[in-house]
This record gives structure tokens, sequence and C-alpha cells, in this order.
């Protein structure tokens, strides 16, 4: 099967920092590939690398064939990439409904950009299976500042794949949460996969290890091993440099 | 347990539509307000008190186009006067060899699209103090240039700009008319904010929104923050410059002070005081800050004094201006109906 | 060679003397508004006004028999309570809302308002000009430059390096700069965070008093003559990079410089839309300024 996201060769480098060092990869279609390393590992530089938000010094980026190296965010969005943050991201002041909406609106085609947005249409019948799926339905007309710290993790996740994107980045989406929302959450990631491609940053081994399908190991900017989580979690260089014994 | 009562409820799913909704309200009271202002001053021949109302509303217009930048797409303009006086000046400069309203109008707004355009390819690429102090910038440098410039009259401005006529297809009003000016004028600035807020009530309008609330989540909608930030800027400009082509219409001269840094500041002072990101202040701050100025005015020639302390105590109380008071009131009072 | 020469002496080298002392003048107003930046991220519109309060201080204690060398002393002094009040009372109120930026500069801008207007009632609206302390001149490569403006120049070098010498060299410096970089760390290690600003705030307000003083026998003293200045601060500000002491400097000298220079070109009207374009090509360039913030290295 044709993978959805390659990574070829991707390094970034900060002065004589090498942050990302040749780092090659491909995420499988519908299925969750997860890339997980000890802290300072070059995880979310590499995120920040294939999301658009910094530039690689070397390698490739390619998004379903086309390669999308230096495309800016907001371009790399509209050819189907879609990302969450470690740091909740959202619009706070704005209802958790407009979030959705706003995450939606590019859905719509051209044309209705200036007509009211209130018409029933592909983002709003989007929003409503959202807000259906991921539980919301309490809240949305909360402000997304009001949420609980895992309603807003939840509802990231929500606006991040809101326009149908064909992969998903999710950078550490259970950060924060309590032991029985990290299972939920862990639970409606696996559900989620079966419709999108989903790229993964976590630093909660079991979660990974129970729902991937694909995983890689980084240390230091490099990748250390990867392959099915069985054959990772055997690997005596991963034990040796995560899980802290050799 | 949910009490069961609430689950009946429908959540009013979005808050920004049921504000415009109130700012609609309020608007129509400023309107039936301005009517009847306009019905008194005829019955009793007035003509200072409606020349004076005419000049609160065409400022108001261009605290209209402030309240775009700084209250919806969180930019701070310290140079809004730059297309209020572009407008004032093309329209004088048009009215002076055609008399047609609409001919000055339609100047002022291609010249603003034209200016907001090109300034906005500086403009667009800084945000936060840098956006305010480039506007600052542009402005001054702008009035400097015309206050040297002896084909635009230099200091004196432009003088003798004739009496013109308003076709509006079923009759004619004459723009020294006191009461028929003060009318196109409402009718004007009303137009522009309902234009205004249908923007903000569209996918489009809800992106500059979108940078307002969280500029660094707008690329990842798809959209760029560039490119949504110059659309509002020349979107302002717009608004401000078919404001300030009125104001020789209503006045007869334009002079350099329409781009100085005063008309600037007033505008945010009308903006703050009536309630920023609430369209409806701009127009209600215009009138309140008329009022106060010659009422203050009357007693002593240092009305900056109160006014500045005014708008000092609105930026620490009242940081919604008179509208956060009494807006969320009118959402309430909509939210309950819509039940 | 010779009308070369001659260019030099008598065109090239009067238009940099006088563009010199200007930037020094610029660089004193600068300095305050870039430290208050530096450490309390506030915009303060109302600095030309605390400039000019410190002028019209001058001028009527002068007028009341206080030597021109005590009010040096005496003026910022006396605004240094008053920018602590104005910190501790109306900036520290709003200095946590959402929009710190904004909403500081919108009250500043009111500040400044009033205090215009407050200046209006009580000196009067005409152009007022203090007696020039130090009279006579000299002549500085064939240039005759009064005496007060090197006065200025070397004062205004002095002040400079001593407000360097306490932001970078003493304890209260870095003290601030702690403050300045992380402002919930400094707390934790027991530094009185709000007194600080409040500190460091009334600190900027008297050095635009301070600068008042100096060029009020230059530029004369009237109630709007803190704009004159302010939008050339601001510029160098930005351009030196906002909370750099030594990038207010190097812009502040560098700008005067091309505007003094461009006069010899262009009609001296077109010095703003000069130092405009030169502010929006840095900030194009390299939109933190040329230098970093204060703190932050």
């Amino acid at each position: 099967m044709k993978p959805v996201l390659e990574v070829r060769g991707l390094g970034v480098s900060f002065g004589v920092l090498r942050a990302v060092d040749d780092v090659w990869f491909d995420a499988e279609p519908n299925a969750i590939t997860a890339v997980i390393g000890p802290n300072g590992a070059g995880k979310s530089t590499l995120f920040n690398l294939i999301s658009g938000q910094l530039r690689p010094t070397v390698g490739r980026v390619v998004l379903d064939g086309a390669d999308v190296t230096v495309r800016s965010p907001h371009l790399l969005q509209r050819a189907g990439m879609g990302r969450s943050f470690q740091i909740t991201n959202l619009f706070f002041e704005l209802s958790v409904f407009e979030n959705l909406r706003l995450a939606a609106q590019r859905l719509e085609s051209k044309r209705r950009m200036l007509l009211p947005v209130g018409r029933p249409g592909p983002a709003r019948s989007r929003v409503d299976e959202l807000i259906a799926r991921f539980d919301l339905s309490a809240k949305a007309g909360d402000l997304a500042g009001g949420l609980s710290h895992g309603e807003q993790r939840r509802l990231e996740i929500a606006v991040a794949m809101a326009a149908r994107p064909s992969i998903l980045l999710l950078d550490e989406p259970t950060q924060g949460m309590s032991h029985a929302d990290t299972l939920d959450t862990a639970r409606l990631i696996r559900d989620l996969s079966r419709d999108v491609t989903i790229l993964l940053i976590e630093h909660d081994i079991g979660v990974v290890m129970d729902i991937s399908k694909h995983v890689v190991v980084m240390q230091h900017g490099r990748k250390l091993a990867e392959g099915p989580p069985a054959v990772v979690r055997a690997d005596p260089a991963v034990q040796a440099a995560y899980f802290g014994h050799a | 347990m949910r009490d069961p009562s609430t689950v009946l409820v429908r959540p009013v799913q979005d808050r920004l539509t049921l504000a415009m909704r109130a700012s609609h309200v309020l608007v129509a009271i400023f309107v039936a307000l301005a009517l009847a202002f306009a019905a008194i001053g005829v019955a009793i021949d007035d003509t200072f008190y409606l020349r004076l109302a005419t000049e609160a509303l065409i400022f108001s217009g261009l605290a209209l186009s402030v309240d775009i930048l700084l209250g919806y797409t969180g930019l701070l303009s310290l140079g809004q006067a730059l297309y209020f006086g572009l407008g004032a000046y093309v329209s004088a400069l048009v009215l002076q060899r055609v008399p047609s309203f609409w001919a000055a109008m339609a100047a002022a707004l291609v010249a603003c699209v034209i200016v907001g355009a090109l300034a906005g390819l500086i403009v667009y690429r800084v945000r936060g103090v840098y956006f305010a102090l480039v506007t600052f910038g542009l402005a001054q440098v702008a009035a400097k240039a015309v206050y040297n410039t002896r084909e635009l009259g230099a200091s004196d401005g432009l003088i003798g700009i004739p009496v013109v006529p308003v076709d509006l297809g079923f009759g004619t009003v004459q723009s020294n008319a006191p009461a028929g000016f003060f009318l196109i004028t409402l009718g004007v600035i009303v137009v522009l904010y309902l234009a205004v807020a249908y923007l903000f009530e569209t996918p489009f309008g809800r992106v500059l929104i979108a940078l307002r609330a969280n500029e660094r989540r707008v690329p990842f909608l798809g959209y760029s923050p560039r490119a949504a930030r110059l659309a509002a800027y020349v979107l302002a400009a717009v608004v401000a410059g078919l404001s300030g082509a009125l104001y020789p219409m209503l006045r007869g001269f334009v002079s350099p002070e329409l781009l100085f840094f005063s008309t600037s500041g007033n505008a945010i002072i009308t903006v703050v005081t009536g309630g920023v990101g609430t369209l409806a202040g701009a127009l209600y701050g215009g009138v309140i800050l008329t009022v106060l100025k010659s009422v203050i005015g009357s007693w002593t020639p240092h009305h900056l004094v109160v006014i500045g302390l005014l708008f000092m105590a609105a930026v620490i109380f009242l940081p919604k201006g008179l509208m956060g008071l009494v807006r969320p009131w009118i959402e309430r009072l909509l939210r309950r109906t819509a039940r | 060679m010779a009308p070369f020469l001659d260019y030099i002496q008598f065109v090239l080298a009067p238009q940099m003397i006088t563009g010199l002392s200007l930037g020094v003048a610029v660089v004193l107003v600068a300095l305050g508004l870039t430290i208050i930046f530096g450490l309390l991220d506030v915009i303060n519109m109302a600095h030309g006004e605390f400039y000019a309060m410190g002028a019209y201080l001058a001028l009527a204690l002068g007028a009341a028999g206080v030597n021109f060398w005590l009010l040096l002393v005496l003026v910022p002094l006396i605004m240094v309570p008053i920018g602590y009040v104005v910190e501790r009372g109306l900036i520290q109120r709003v200095f946590n809302s959402p929009d710190r930026h904004v909403t500081t500069l919108l009250l500043t801008f009111g500040l400044g308002l009033v205090v215009e207007e407050g200046l209006k009632i009580v000196f009067g609206p005409n152009t007022q000009r203090p007696p020039t302390p130090i009279s006579g001149a000299v002549e500085v490569l064939g240039v005759l430059l009064p005496n007060y403006r090197l006065f200025l120049i070397v004062v205004g070098v002095a002040i400079v390096a001593a407000v360097a010498l306490v932001v970078n060299k003493t304890r209260y410096g870095a003290i601030v700069r702690a403050a300045a970089y992380d402002r919930n760390m400094a707390a934790s290690l027991g530094v009185p965070v709000s007194r600080v600003f409040a500190l460091t705030f009334a600190f900027g307000v008297a050095l635009a008093a301070l600068a008042g003083v100096l060029l009020a026998p230059i530029y004369s003293v009237f109630p709007t003559m803190g704009r004159d200045f302010i939008f050339l601060a601001f510029t160098v500000v930005i351009v030196g990079g906002m909370g750099s002491i030594m990038g207010a400097v190097i812009a502040g000298l560098v700008i005067t410089q091309i505007q003094a220079l461009a006069s010899l070109i262009v009609s001296p009207v077109w010095g703003d839309p000069i130092v405009f374009s030169v502010m929006v090509l840095v900030l194009v360039m390299r939109p933190q300024g040329l230098f970093g913030r204060l703190g932050h290295a």
C-alpha cells in the first residue's frame, strides 16, 4: 500500500546542534504510526518540520505522493495535513461550536466564503458529526476556554481533524490527562484511525504500544529503531535507551 | 445527574451570531433615535444641531473602521486618519470638477482600495505593537506630504467645495440641506455598518475574528494570517475612506488636520468608550463624544482633560465600553426569545 | 580637490554636527522609552508628555530662581514619585489584561492627552524659551558650535553610559534584567517584581524629564512639544530593537545622520518620510530590530 506520508532523510541544524538528523520513515494509510523517545529526542522538532513551522536543512516531506517540503503551514493544511498541539492551542474566547466550525469551513466551496455562516452545508454537518463523535454536545455553546483540561484536549483533536485531513498529526494528545481520560482518548484515537492516517507523538508508552501499528523510536535527534510495537519493544538498543535498563 | 429542564434548552451554539444580533438591536434603536432627532430638527427648523450630528455620524464611520481592526481582528491602528483624509481629499477633488455624489463616493472607494492594498503590503508583515507604530508612521508621512503639497492647498487644505445634489433615484437632496444630508449620512453609515456586520457573519469574517482570538492557530485552519490581515486592513481603509468622503460635502472644505494623529486618536477614543468589538459602540461612541465635547466645551475650553480621564476610566474599568454594559443584557433577552 | 574639501568643511561637517546634537537629544528621549518597553513590555505613549513635564518643571523652577545645575538633579527626582504612582495606580491595573500591549498603549495614550491638556491649563498654550545656561560658541572642525550644544553632546554621552552601566553592571540592573527575562522566576527568587517594575517605570519617566530639562533651551517649551519628538523616538526604539539600550543609541545616531545628510539633497520636509522608510526597511528585514531585547541577550 502506498504510504500517505513519507519522511525522507529529514534533518535540521541550529548552529552546531543537529536537533533532527537524517530521519526516514513512512506512515501507512488508516493506521497509527507513533514517534516515541525520551525528552529532548527531537520529536516535537520533527513534527514542526513535517507540519511546515520549521524549514528542514536537508531531506524531504512527501504527502500523498507530492513533495511538500517547503510549503508554509496553511498550504500544508490545504494539502491535507491536520495537526494538534502539545500545549492546547484553541480559540479560547470562542465557543466549542465555533472552534469546530472555523476548522471545518474549508470543506465549503470557495464561493461560500462570503455567504452567511449559519446556513446548512458540508461544514455544518461536519461540526454536528464531530460534536457527537467527541461527546461535546453538552458543551457546544460553551467557550473553549471554560472547558476542563480533558475536554480541551479532546476538542484539540477534533479541531485538527475537522477539515478531513488525509493525515492527522497528534502532538502528545494525552498530555496532562488523568489515567482514565488517557485510556478513553487512546480508544478514541484508535477509532479515528479507521478513517484517517495518524502520526502520533506520545510520552505514554503504554498507550503507544497498544494502539500503534508502527513505532519509530528517536534518540538524540536520530532514529534509533522502527517496526511493529512488539519488535521495537524487544530491541535491546531501545530497551537501553528508553526503558532505562539493558 | 443532569437537570432534565436544562436538556430542553438548546444551547445557543454560535455566540458570535448572537452578539451580532444584539448589535443589530442596538443599531436599530440608534437609527430610531436618529430619525426622531431629525424629525424634531425639522420641526423646530434647526440647522446647527443637525449639522453637528451629521459630523458626529461621519466620525462614527471612522470609528467603525477602527473597530474592524481593533475589535474584531485584534490590530490597533494609530493611523486610520490616513484613509479618512484620503477619502475626504479625493471626494473634494472630484466635487471641484464634477458635482456628483456618486462619483465622489466611487472615487474615494477606488482610491482607498488602491492605497490600502499598497500600504497593506508593508503593514501586513507586522502585528501587535509594530502594526500600531507602522500605521502611525504611515499616517504621519501622508499628513506631512499633504501639508507640504501646494496642489492640495498645503496647510490651508481645499476650500470652496460646491454644494452637491445627491441623486437618490426617487428624488434629489442638496448636501447643504441640514436634515436631508443628515439622513443621507445616516444612510451611508448604516449601510457601512450592515456591510461590515454581514462580513463578520461569513467564513471570511470569521477568519479575521480567529486572527484576533489566536493568530498562531489560524495557519492550521488553512488560512494565511498575513492575507487575512491584509484583507482586514483594506476593508477598514474603505470604511474610513467612504466616511471621509462625506466630510467635504458637509463642511465645504478639507484640511490636513483630517490626517493628523488627533483624528486617529479621536476615533480610538470613540471606539473604546463606545465599546470595542461591538460595531454599535462606534456609532453610539461618536454621538456620546460629540455631546460630551459640546457640553463640557461650553464650560471650559479644556474638554480634552475630561475626555482623556473618561477614556482612561473606560480602558481600566470597561474593557468592552458602554456597549459592554448593555449588549450582554440584550443577548440574554434574545436567547430567551429564541428558545 | 579644494572644492571638495570646502564642501566637507562648509556643508557636510555643519550638517553632521547639527545632526549629532539632534541625535543625542533623540537618544535621551528614546532611552527611557526603550527601558520601559524592555522591562515592562509597555509602549509608553505618554513618554513625550513626561518629557514636556520635565521641560515645564525646569521652566517654572528656573523662573523661581533655581539654578540650572540643580534642576538637572531636582527635576528627575520630582518625576520619580510621579512615575511610580502612575505605574502602580494605572499600568498595574491593566497589566494582566489579555492584550497588554494594546491596553497599556491605550491607557498611556489617554494619560498623554490629560497631561498635555493639563500643561496647557497650568502654563498656557504659548511657546516659551528658557535662557541658555551656557553661552558662547567654540569652533569644532571649522564649524561654529554653540557651547550649549557641545555640553549637551557630552552630557548625553555621559548619561547614556551611566544608564548602561546601571542596567548592565549593578545589582539593581541585574534584578531588573532578571525580572525582564522571566517575571515568575524572579518573583520566586524573592525579587519584589511589582516594585521593581514601578521603579523602573519611574526611572524611565525621570530620564524623559531629564531630557526635557536639557533640551528646553534648544527646542523651546510648549504643551505639544512631546509629540514632535515622539515619532522619531519610537522609530529609534523600533529600529534599534525594542528594549535595547545599545540599539537605541546606534539607531538614534544613525537615523539623525541620515536625516541630516538627506536634507542636503532633498527638502527637509521629507525628513520624516525618510526616517519612516528606514523603519519600514528594518522591520521588513529584521522584525526584532537591530539588537535584541533587554534581558534576552
